[in-house]
Parts: C-alpha cells; structure tokens; sequence
C-alpha cells in the first residue's frame, strides 16, 4: 500500500469512529426511562433539564469514556504482552476492584461512595501486588508478570468469595453481584470527577508513550538494545493502563469484552499497531459501551448488566471482522 | 586503513545458563573498520558471547570497546553504542517495515519524541540500500523470513552504532543477498555506507556466521571458536593456507582450502577433506 493512502485511510476509519461515538453518544443522551427531546431541552423544560444533567449526561459521559479507556488499555496490554489475549484483567486489576467492592459494600455500608472508592483502592492494591511479586523473579520478564497476575487473580477470587459467603443473601450478595456485572446505571455527577480526571490523565500518558509502548512488544534483549529502559518502561506503562482501568470499574462494575475486542476490531481494520490503531481502540471500545448501554436501560422493564450487551454485540462483530479478514494483523 | 591499537579488546569473558558455563573466559580483539567473523560448530558459544557483550546475560571478564568499558556503561548508553541484531528478530506485532526500520533512531530521540521527516527520508534510504524499497510500507509479518533479516540491517545501519553484533544475519538469505548482506556490512563497518547522521566515525562489527566461506571471503578477521573458547585468530587476506586448514580442521573436521585468486586478490574455497 502506497503511504499516503495508507495514512489516509487509518485517519478516515478514526474520523468514522469518531462520528460514530459522537452519534451514539447523541442518542445516550436523548434515550432511556425518561425520554428527551432536543426541542424541548433547548426551550428550557425544568424537569427535563434535570433528568439531562443529572442522569443522562454523567451517565453518558462515563459510557463514552468508559468504553475508550477500556478499548486503549487493551490495546496496550495485548501490545506489551505481545499477546492477542491479554486482557486488563489479566494482572488482578478486575478481581481486586471486585473484593474491593464487596468489602465495602459488607463493612462500610453507610460511608458515601466507600464502593467507588474501595475498588479502586483494591484494583491498584491487586495490580502493585502482582508486580511486586513478578519484580522478585529474577530478570522481571514478561512470563512472571502474567503469572503473578494469575496468583493474585486467584487469590483475589478467594477473598470474593469469602466475602460472598459472609454477606447477607437478600441484600449484600445481591449487590455484590449486581456490581460485578457492571452498570451505568449509579453513575451520578458527584462520584465521577475524581475517576474522570485520573482516568483521562493516565490515558494522556499513554498517548504520550505510545512509540514505547510499541517498542515494548519487540523481545526484550533487543528492546534494550534499541535504547529503551524496559523494566522500568513496562512498569510505568502497566501502572498508566492501570489506573485507566481502575478509575472506569471501580465507578461502573466489571465491564467485560470491550478490552480484549476493541484492540482486536482496531488491528482487523488498521492492519497496523501505531497511534492511530490505539486511538481506534478507544473509540470503537467508547461506541460499544454506548451502544451497549443503551440497550441495557431500553431492551427490558428493567435495567439489565451492560456486560450482557457488551458480549451480545461484541461477540458477532468481533466474528464478522474475523470472517472477513483475510489473516488480519499480527499482535501475538 | 585503520590503525593497529584495538577497537574492541575481549579479555577473560567467561558465561552460562544458570549453572551451565559456556563461555570459559574468550579473549580476543578486534580492529575499527573490520568485520570480525565469529566461527564454530552449534553450541561453541557464538550466541552466547553475542548475548554476553550486550548484557543480556550476566558475565564475567571485561569487554572495552573505543576505550569504554561496555559493563560500566548505562543501558541508554550501550544501546547507543551497540547495534544487536539476534538470529531471529522479535518484532511480533503488524507495523509498516518503515516502522521497524525508525525503531534504530530510539536511543538518540527523547522519551516522547517522534522521528523527525529527515530520519525518516534516511531510514527510506537505507530500506533501499538492502533493496526494500518496494516493501517500505508493508506489513513487516508478511515480509519473507529473509526480507526480515534485510528489513532489521537497514535498521541497524540507521542505528549508526559502533559496534556490531549480529547473529547469523545471513541464515535465511539465498545466494545473493547474503553476498550483498555481506557487502552491506563491510561497508557500513567501513563507513562507506550511508547510516545515520555521521556521530559514529568508528565502528567494528562481529558477525557470527555459520557459513565458512562467507566468512572468508568477507572478514578481515575471523575467531574461531571451541568449547567456550577462542581457539584461534585467523586472517584470511594474509595467513599461509595451510596453517589456516588446521585451524579450520579443528573446528569443522579435516577441510581443504583452495585459492581461487583473481587478478591477484586471494579468494578461498573450502571443502570438506573426503
């Protein structure tokens, strides 16, 4: 493929994407229990200014948000690890935000946003542990993390559990699991700035880095001599997508699928790893969780787990682009 | 003509896998503006002494290179120095072999800054010195296991480092792009190619290479080695013939060598004794 049209076609699909987020975001906006209207909310409607600025509006900034931070954190995880599967949940940050939360929602139930709070804490507590643990290995490779990652996972599920069958059935076990499977829907504008803003500042950070970043998924030895420092890089970059995560579920829940299909679904159309493939791999995550988001407050009487939708669109599309592609891009 | 002092000067490096010892303290030296060829038979060692130069695996012994002592130096600083291409390459993810080729500017850009246009028109030159021009743009995965090894040269002649260490570079390249490989690298280790931006006046280069007659026609030098040793120090323009077949013999059973000089330029064959 020439250059130009190379460059030219990555840009358009991101421009598409971005349209696409701003439609979806759109639509977040105006749908749910309590329909909006743009004529109405223009003309100055009390009760519907406040249904726009106190639900719709958090919840749809958090959705758009959400979705990229989780779709550019895949991205790096699976680049870092070399590994198509590579998941943010692979290093304990998704089990630790989930103890985090069931402890809060056990021993602190009358401490204001104490779930927020606890899972992040535990995300980050699960993640420090996990590469503290790896930094004992020697030479620090990319093997011990993933397996450290998978003893803290495990242990991590041990804590959940324990905390499950403490927890009182009608109430706390249900909002246990209610939590785990993620929602939008307690998404208030008094929780989010915190988590926002750390969670835009980490992904600045790894917009910055972005050519280390890919100069981490070269083998280590030659890495190094490519001038990179690459424990300390690794480190830096791991902890940044992190904290992406981290800030994003420890407000919405465990949200699934979006970090491992997002990155996938950029490759597929980029056939390429560089910037514009990371910035695709948040706007399409940011599309997803939209969309998805969406149809959880819609589809029922109810509101049902966005993690449900996430897999329900996210599943066939990512099986329609395999389908398609002839091999796809490398990320493995 | 470079002049006699060392460039590179090993002394006593001695390494191994975990209680395995491979290396039993190789000293030899090498000269600027030569290619020094690193022979033996599989399991002598070459990689790990390769491996062993650029810290990737602890060692003892002391390797100074232009004066500086490579275990002194910072990992920033080795990187600048030296130029490491392994046997196999580990870029693993789909990037434009462009891309792969900017990877060489690294140690001498800042953390967040990005290639400049006049690096990227020098790594497009180089993707054209080893004949890559055509799959500047391509997805370096779909590229031919010998492409990639042409596509990591012009990174390393990019790199402008000055010292060399490459791994069977030539292992899957046919006739005449080894022939062209080599040629490459002698005059990158000469200064004849063009590389990076001219900082690096000096440079040396070790090539472990498995094919014997490659080595002796394009090194200046060659170690042979054995065991975790250096057994010998050849040089092939001016070592009597004989004296070079026992060195040979040594290491790859009895082997003959004939000279098939042209205009007066000693060119060496080498069979096997039947």
């Amino acid at each position: 493929m020439r250059p130009r049209s190379a460059e030219n076609s990555q840009a358009a699909l991101c421009a598409a994407a971005g349209v696409l987020l701003l439609a979806a975001a759109l639509a977040s906006l105006l749908v749910g229990k309590y329909p909006l209207s743009l004529p109405a909310l223009l003309g100055g409607d009390a009760g519907q200014l406040r249904v726009f600025l106190t639900l719709r509006l958090p919840r749809t900034l958090m959705a758009a948000l959400g979705g990229f931070a989780l779709g550019a954190a895949g991205y790096v995880f699976q680049t870092v690890f070399r590994n198509p599967l590579a998941a943010p949940d692979m290093i304990g940050v998704s089990s630790g935000a989930s103890a985090g939360a069931a402890f809060a929602i056990l021993f602190l139930p009358a401490v204001p946003f104490a779930v927020t709070a606890a899972a992040f804490t535990g995300g980050l507590l699960a993640v420090g542990v996990a590469l503290g643990l790896s930094a004992l290995a020697p030479g620090g490779k990319n093997g011990s993390i993933v397996l450290a990652g998978i003893a803290v996972h495990a242990l991590a599920q041990t804590v959940l559990m324990a905390l499950k069958l403490a927890a009182d059935p009608e109430r706390q076990l249900a909002s246990i699991e209610y939590w785990i499977m993620g929602s939008l829907n307690a998404v208030t504008l008094g929780k989010i700035p915190f988590y926002c803003a750390v969670c835009l500042l980490a992904l600045a950070g790894v917009f910055l880095l972005h050519r280390q970043i890919v100069l981490l998924s070269v083998e280590e030895g030659e890495a190094r001599m490519l001038g990179v420092p690459v424990g300390r890089m690794r480190l830096l970059v791991l902890v940044l997508a992190t904290l992406v995560v981290a800030s994003v579920i420890s407000v919405t829940g465990v949200i699934s699928f979006i970090g491992l299909l997002a990155p996938h679904a950029a490759r597929l159309l980029t056939r390429d790893n560089r910037l514009p493939t990371l910035a695709l791999s948040g706007l399409l995550g940011g599309v997803l969780l939209l969309i998805a988001d969406i149809l959880a407050r819609g589809a029922a009487a109810t509101e049902l787990p966005v993690s449900i939708f996430t897999s329900l669109i996210g599943a066939p599309f990512l099986l329609y682009l395999i389908l398609k592609g002839n091999g796809g891009a490398r990320h493995g | 003509m470079a002049d006699s002092t060392p460039f590179l000067a090993l002394s006593g490096i001695s390494a191994g896998y975990g209680g395995k010892q491979v290396l039993r303290g190789v000293s030899f030296e090498a000269r600027a503006g030569e290619l020094t060829g690193l022979l033996g038979a599989n399991g002598c060692g070459k990689t790990t002494l390769l491996k062993a130069l650029c810290r990737q695996i602890p060692s003892a012994g002391t390797c100074l290179c232009g004066g500086a002592d490579l275990s002194a130096l910072s990992g920033r600083e080795l990187g600048r120095r030296i130029s490491y291409i392994p046997q196999r390459t580990g870029v693993g993810i789909s990037l434009p072999a462009l891309e792969v080729v900017l990877m060489g500017f690294n140690p001498r850009l800042g953390l967040l800054e990005q290639p400049s246009k006049a690096q990227e028109a020098r790594a497009l030159e180089a993707l054209a010195a080893v004949g890559l021009a055509e799959a500047a743009y391509q997805d370096y995965q779909t590229l031919s296991e010998g492409q990639k090894q042409l596509c990591v040269l012009a990174r390393a002649m990019v790199e402008d480092a000055s010292l060399l260490l490459l791994d069977e570079p030539e292992s899957s390249l046919d006739f005449p792009h080894r022939r062209r490989m080599m040629k490459l690298l002698t005059g990158m280790v000469s200064g004849r190619e063009p590389g990076g931006d001219g900082t690096c006046p000096e440079k040396a280069g070790l090539v472990a290479l498995h094919d014997p007659a490659l080595a002796l026609e394009f090194c200046r030098r060659l170690v042979l080695m054995k065991d975790g040793v250096c057994a010998a120090v050849l040089r092939p323009t001016e070592d009597g013939i004989p004296d070079m077949e026992a060195a040979l013999s040594e290491i790859y059973g009895p082997v003959r060598l004939a000279d098939l000089g042209e205009n007066g330029r000693r060119r060496l064959a080498m069979l096997a004794k039947e």
